[in-house]
C-alpha cells in the first residue's frame, strides 16, 4: 500500500497541490440473517480503493477510485487536483489548516477471536437457536436475527509526512420479534433496535449478548404489547434505558457539537447548530448530573480508532461538563476557524467519500444512582426502554422520541406494560431536568451504525456510552 | 465500459458456472458533486467504481458475494463468496430466476449526454449562479450540485441479459439570512434542463420572505404542502404500506378496496415516465410495470418482486431489491396525480392556515397508522383571509399519512420531481389539507 500512496501524493504535487493526503481502504463485511426460521442470507462484500484528498488553488479537491493500478492512482490525484481547482474559481477565501503533528504508526483493534475465523456454520447455528427460541408464540408474524461483522484495513498518508496503518474489526447482532393483531403491529427488539448492537471486538462480544438466551423473553414482550394499555399522557418523571439515553445523547448532544454544522458546513442538508461559538464555556447545557465526553480510546465503542481520517490520534474530550458547554468535535480546518487544534473526529465512509466531522464514541459519563433507586424514588411516570422513533429539528432542538414499551411508575414501583409511548422537548431543558445517572455498573457502550451526514450521503458507525438516566417533568403521550 | 462490454462481462461469469443457477449483476458508476456553503465552494468529490454482485442458488440453497474494487479478479472474488454463502444455507424455498420476457427492453431510460459529460469547471459555474443571487440579497446560499452516471448490466443462467445506463443531474440550495431561510431543489436526467436560475429565484425570494418568523402555537391547522413536503408523505406511505411483503406480513395500513383517502388522490409508480427517471428493469431484472396503488382514494394495489408473486401466485411487478432480501419490494417512481387547480390560487381558499416549504427528520411513530412525525423547515407561513401573509418558526408535526390525505380540499395542476430520503424521484404536486396536526 504504502508504493501506492507515495505514488499518489507525488502525482497530486505534481500536478500543483499544495497539501494531499490519501487512504487506501480493504475492507470485508460478512453479513448473515435468519427469518422466520429460514437462512434469508448469508452475504460477503469485499471493497478496495483510494480516496485522495488535495488542497489546490487554495480549495479542496478530493477523488476516490477502485482502480489501484499505478495509472489510475496518478489519474485520480491529477481529477483531485483539476477539481479543487475549478472550485478556487468560486472561492474567496483559502483554506487553513491547523497545526497537527505527521504522526507515524500502526493501529488494531483488540479482540479475543477474530470473527472471520469463527466459521460460517457456527454462526448459522447461533442464528438459528436465536429463531427457535422466538418461534413459539402464534402471534410472532415475523422474526428476524442477523450477525455483521466487518474488517477494515487502512493505510493513510499526507504530503505532511503522516504514515497511519489501522485494522479495525466490528462484531454486531441482534434479533426483532414482530406480533401483529388485526389492529395492532408491535416489534420488540435485543440488544438494540434497527437490527443490531454493535461494537469494535471480536467474537467473544456476540457470546457476551447471549441472543438465544433472550429471543424467548423479547418474543414474550412484543405479545404483551398487542394487549398491553396505551402509554399515559401528561407533564411526567422520564426514566431511559441505557440504549434510548446512548441515542438521546446522539441526537441532542453528538450532533449539535459537531463544529462543521456549527460554521453552516451541513446547512443545506443535515442543519446547524444551537451551540454556537459564543456559547462555548458559559452555555449551561445541562444539569450538574450531564457530563459528556468524546472518547475514541474507549474500546469497544464505534468511535474507537488509533487516528482519524486526517491523521489526528485518537483522544478523549469533554463537551459539556458538569452541565457546562465546554467543547466541540473538530476537524484541522473548522479548528482553526476558532482558534483551536483538532480532536480527531475526521472520519469517511470508505475510501470513495471525503472525511467529515463525525461523532466517535460520545458517552454520557456515568452518575452515582441506579434503575432501581431512580424507579423506586419516582411518585410517577414512564420507564421506556428501546428506540421505536427519532426525531430532531435541524439546528438539534426540538425532538421526539417513541420507544418500543414502556413500564408505567407509580409510588416507586412499575405497575404495568404500557406501549406506544412517545416523549418530546427541547434538549437544554431536557439535560438540564437531569436529577439521576446510574453509575458504572450499569453503563454500557452502544453504538449506532445508520448516522447519515453529509453530501455526497455518508453513514458512519458511532459510538455512545450511556446507563439509565431520570428526568423530570418531560411531554409524554402515546402516538396515535 | 459500456452496457454491452458489462453483458459480455457477465456472459463469460455465467458461463464459467459449473452447476446451479447464477444471476450476476455489474453496474458501474461515475459520480461528481460540488458542494457550497456560505456563497462558496466547501466540499467538491468525485468518485469512480464498478460494483459485482453474484447470486448462486443450487440445491435449493442460495449465497451472494458482493465485490467493489479488486480489478479483474473482482468477478471471480463475487462468485468464490456467493459459494462460501451458499454452502451454509439451509435448503429452503428459493424464488427462481425469473425467466426474460419477450418485448423487454423497449423501456425509456433517464440518460443525458451532457449529465455524463459534466465537469467540475461547469458544476462550480453552475454553482455560481445562485452564490452570486444569494450575494446579491445579502444572504448566504449553501448546497449541492451532483452528476451520476451509471451503467447496469444484469445476466443470468435462466437466459435474462439487460443493460442500461442511466444519469441523474440533481441540485438543492438552501439560502440563508439573518433571521431564516428557503429552500429549492431541482433534478433531472439532463444537467442541461436544471432550471439554476428559476431555483436560484426560488431559494433567495423564500429566505427574504422567512425573515423574523414569529412563534404560532401548535394545534390543528388547515395547510398547504408544496410538493418538497408532499414527498415526505409519499415516501414513508411507500415504505410502510405499498409493499405486498408488509400486506403479507400483516403490518400494511393498506386494506384492497377499502377507500381512505380523498376521491382526488391518485397515487401511482411508473418507472416508464418521462418525469421520474425511468428506469427499464428491477434488480432481478423484470421490466417495472406501472401500478395504481391507490385510485381515487381506494386502496387498489401493491407493487411485488419474485417472492412476494410466488407467495400470492402471480407476475412480478418489477420492483424488486436485490435478492434474497428481507425488505421486500419497493415502489422507487412514485407520483401522485395532478389536479386541477393552479398552485398559486390555493391559498384563496384559506381563513387561516399554514403554506409549509418543506419537512425534516420525518420518521414513522406508528407504520399501521402511518403515523409519522417531523418538523418543517426553510419557509413556514401563516395564511390568513387567503394569502400569505408572515413567517412563523419552526413546529413539530405528529400526523397520520392516510388521515391527512382523507382530508383533502385541493390538489394542484402543477407538480414537481424532487428526491425523498431515500434518493428515489417522488413526482408531487401542491395539497391543500384541511387539517394537520401540530404538537410542538
Amino acid at each position: 500500500m504504502r508504493d501506492l500512496s507515495e505514488r499518489a501524493l507525488d502525482a497530486a504535487s505534481a500536478a500543483g497541490a499544495s497539501y494531499a493526503d490519501c487512504r487506501i481502504i480493504n475492507s470485508r463485511v460478512q453479513r448473515l440473517t435468519v427469518k422466520n426460521g429460514v437462512v434469508a442470507s448469508v452475504e460477503v462484500f469485499e471493497d478496495e480503493g483510494i480516496g485522495i484528498r488535495v488542497i489546490a488553488g487554495g480549495a479542496w479537491g478530493f477523488a476516490g477510485v477502485d482502480d489501484l493500478s499505478p495509472a489510475s492512482i496518478e489519474e485520480a490525484a491529477r481529477h483531485a487536483v483539476s477539481i479543487a481547482k475549478a472550485s478556487s474559481r468560486v472561492n474567496r477565501t483559502p483554506v487553513r489548516l491547523a497545526p497537527a503533528p505527521a504522526l507515524v504508526g500502526e493501529f488494531r483493534t483488540p479482540v479475543v477471536r477474530d470473527p472471520f475465523e469463527v466459521s460460517l456454520d457456527d454462526k448459522v447455528n447461533l442464528l438459528m437457536r436465536t429463531d427457535e427460541a422466538m418461534s413459539h408464540l402464534a402471534q410472532i408474524r415475523v422474526r428476524e436475527c442477523s450477525l455483521e461483522f466487518g474488517r477494515e484495513i487502512k493505510h493513510f498518508a499526507s504530503s505532511d509526512g503522516a504514515r497511519l496503518d489501522q485494522t479495525i474489526i466490528e462484531s454486531g447482532g441482534g434479533m426483532d420479534a414482530t406480533a401483529t393483531s388485526d389492529d395492532e403491529v408491535q416489534t420488540r427488539s435485543f440488544p438494540n433496535s434497527f437490527g443490531r448492537h454493535q461494537v469494535r471486538a471480536g467474537w467473544e462480544a456476540i457470546e457476551a449478548f447471549d441472543l438465544p438466551g433472550n429471543a424467548g423473553r423479547i418474543a414474550e414482550e412484543a405479545v404483551a404489547l398487542l394487549t398491553a394499555a396505551e402509554c399515559p399522557a401528561g407533564t411526567m418523571t422520564v426514566i431511559l434505558d441505557a440504549t434510548q439515553a446512548a441515542l438521546q445523547v446522539h441526537e441532542s448532544c453528538g450532533h449539535p457539537t459537531e463544529l462543521d454544522r456549527v460554521l453552516g458546513h451541513e446547512a443545506a442538508y443535515a442543519g446547524t447548530s444551537f451551540l454556537t461559538p459564543d456559547l462555548l464555556g458559559t452555555f449551561r447545557y445541562g444539569s450538574e448530573q450531564v457530563t459528556m465526553t468524546a472518547d475514541s480510546t474507549r474500546a469497544p465503542g464505534l468511535g474507537t480508532f488509533g487516528w482519524d481520517d486526517e491523521g489526528v490520534a485518537a483522544q478523549r474530550s469533554v463537551l459539556v461538563e458538569r452541565g457546562l458547554f465546554t467543547g466541540y468535535l473538530s476537524s484541522r480546518e473548522t479548528a482553526a476557524a476558532i482558534g483551536q487544534v483538532s480532536n480527531g473526529c475526521m472520519r469517511a465512509d470508505g475510501w470513495g467519500r471525503l472525511p467529515i466531522i463525525r461523532m466517535t464514541n460520545i458517552n454520557l459519563e456515568p452518575g452515582t444512582s441506579s434503575l432501581e433507586e431512580m424507579i423506586a424514588t419516582t411518585e410517577h411516570g414512564v420507564y421506556l426502554e428501546t428506540n421505536r422513533s427519532w426525531s430532531i429539528d435541524d439546528r438539534r432542538l426540538n425532538f421526539q422520541f417513541g420507544t418500543q414499551n414502556g413500564w408505567e411508575i407509580v409510588d416507586g414501583k412499575r405497575v404495568r406494560l404500557v406501549r406506544n409511548p412517545i416523549y418530546s422537548g427541547q434538549t437544554p431543558e431536557f439535560w438540564g431536568s437531569c436529577d439521576a445517572v446510574a453509575g458504572p455498573a450499569e453503563w454500557q457502550m452502544f453504538g449506532v451504525v445508520n448516522c447519515g451526514k453529509g453530501q455526497p450521503s455518508q453513514l458512519m458507525h458511532v459510538g455512545h456510552g450511556a446507563a439509565p438516566c431520570r428526568f423530570r417533568n418531560v411531554r409524554v403521550e402515546p402516538a396515535r | 465500459m459500456s452496457g454491452e462490454a458489462l453483458l459480455d462481462l457477465g456472459d463469460r461469469a455465467v458461463a464459467s458456472l459449473s452447476h446451479g443457477e447464477a444471476e450476476v449483476i455489474i453496474s458501474e458508476t461515475r459520480s461528481e458533486l460540488t458542494r457550497f456553503a456560505g456563497n462558496e465552494i466547501h466540499q467538491s468529490v468525485a468518485e469512480r467504481f464498478r460494483h459485482v454482485r453474484v447470486r448462486l442458488i443450487d440445491a435449493g440453497r442460495t449465497g451472494v458475494g458482493e465485490v467493489r474494487g479488486h480489478d479483474d479478479r473482482a468477478i471471480t472474488l463475487a462468485f468464490e463468496a456467493a459459494e462460501d454463502s451458499r454452502r451454509v444455507t439451509a435448503e429452503s424455498d428459493v424464488s427462481p430466476l425469473p425467466a426474460p420476457t419477450p418485448g423487454d427492453g423497449d423501456e425509456p431510460v433517464a440518460f443525458a449526454e451532457a449529465t455524463a459529460e459534466a465537469t467540475p469547471l461547469g458544476r462550480a459555474e453552475l454553482v455560481s449562479i445562485i452564490t452570486d443571487a444569494a450575494a446579491a440579497h445579502q444572504v448566504n446560499a449553501y448546497g449541492a450540485l451532483s452528476t451520476t452516471t451509471t451503467t447496469t448490466a444484469i445476466v443470468t443462467s435462466a437466459g435474462l441479459r439487460r443493460s442500461a445506463t442511466a444519469t441523474q443531474a440533481s441540485l438543492v440550495a438552501v439560502a440563508r439570512g439573518d433571521d431564516g431561510g428557503g429552500y429549492a431543489s431541482r433534478h433531472s436526467a439532463d444537467i442541461d434542463a436544471l432550471d439554476v436560475p428559476g431555483l436560484a429565484s426560488e431559494v433567495v425570494d423564500t429566505c427574504e420572505r422567512n425573515q423574523g418568523a414569529t412563534t404560532i402555537g401548535p394545534g390543528d391547522y388547515e395547510v398547504i404542502l408544496s410538493p418538497y413536503a408532499v414527498t415526505d408523505l409519499l415516501e414513508h406511505l411507500a415504505w410502510g404500506g405499498f409493499s405486498a411483503l408488509a400486506v403479507q406480513e400483516h403490518r400494511s395500513f393498506m386494506r384492497f378496496g377499502e377507500k381512505l383517502m380523498s376521491d382526488m388522490i391518485t397515487i401511482r409508480d411508473d418507472a416508464r415516465t418521462n418525469e421520474i427517471f425511468p428506469f427499464p428493469f428491477d434488480d432481478e431484472g423484470v421490466s417495472t410495470r406501472p401500478v395504481t396503488m391507490i385510485d381515487r382514494g381506494v386502496c387498489s394495489a401493491v407493487v411485488y418482486d419474485m417472492p412476494t408473486a410466488l407467495h400470492d401466485a402471480i407476475a412480478s411487478t418489477g420492483h424488486s431489491l436485490p435478492q434474497p432480501n428481507t425488505w421486500g419490494p419497493l415502489p422507487r417512481h412514485v407520483a401522485m396525480d395532478a389536479g386541477d387547480t393552479p398552485w398559486r390560487d390555493m391559498a384563496a381558499s384559506v381563513s387561516r392556515g399554514l403554506y409549509i416549504t418543506r419537512f425534516w427528520y420525518v420518521r414513522d411513530v406508528h407504520p399501521l397508522r402511518t403515523v409519522i412525525t417531523g418538523m418543517t423547515r426553510e419557509g413556514t407561513f401563516l395564511i390568513e383571509n387567503g394569502s400569505i401573509t408572515r413567517p412563523v418558526k419552526d413546529l413539530r408535526f405528529t400526523q397520520s399519512i392516510v388521515e391527512a390525505l382523507a382530508s383533502v380540499v385541493q390538489v394542484s395542476r402543477e407538480r414537481r420531481l424532487e428526491l425523498g430520503e431515500g434518493e428515489s424521484g417522488v413526482l408531487s404536486p401542491w395539497l391543500h389539507i384541511g387539517r394537520f396536526s401540530f404538537t410542538s
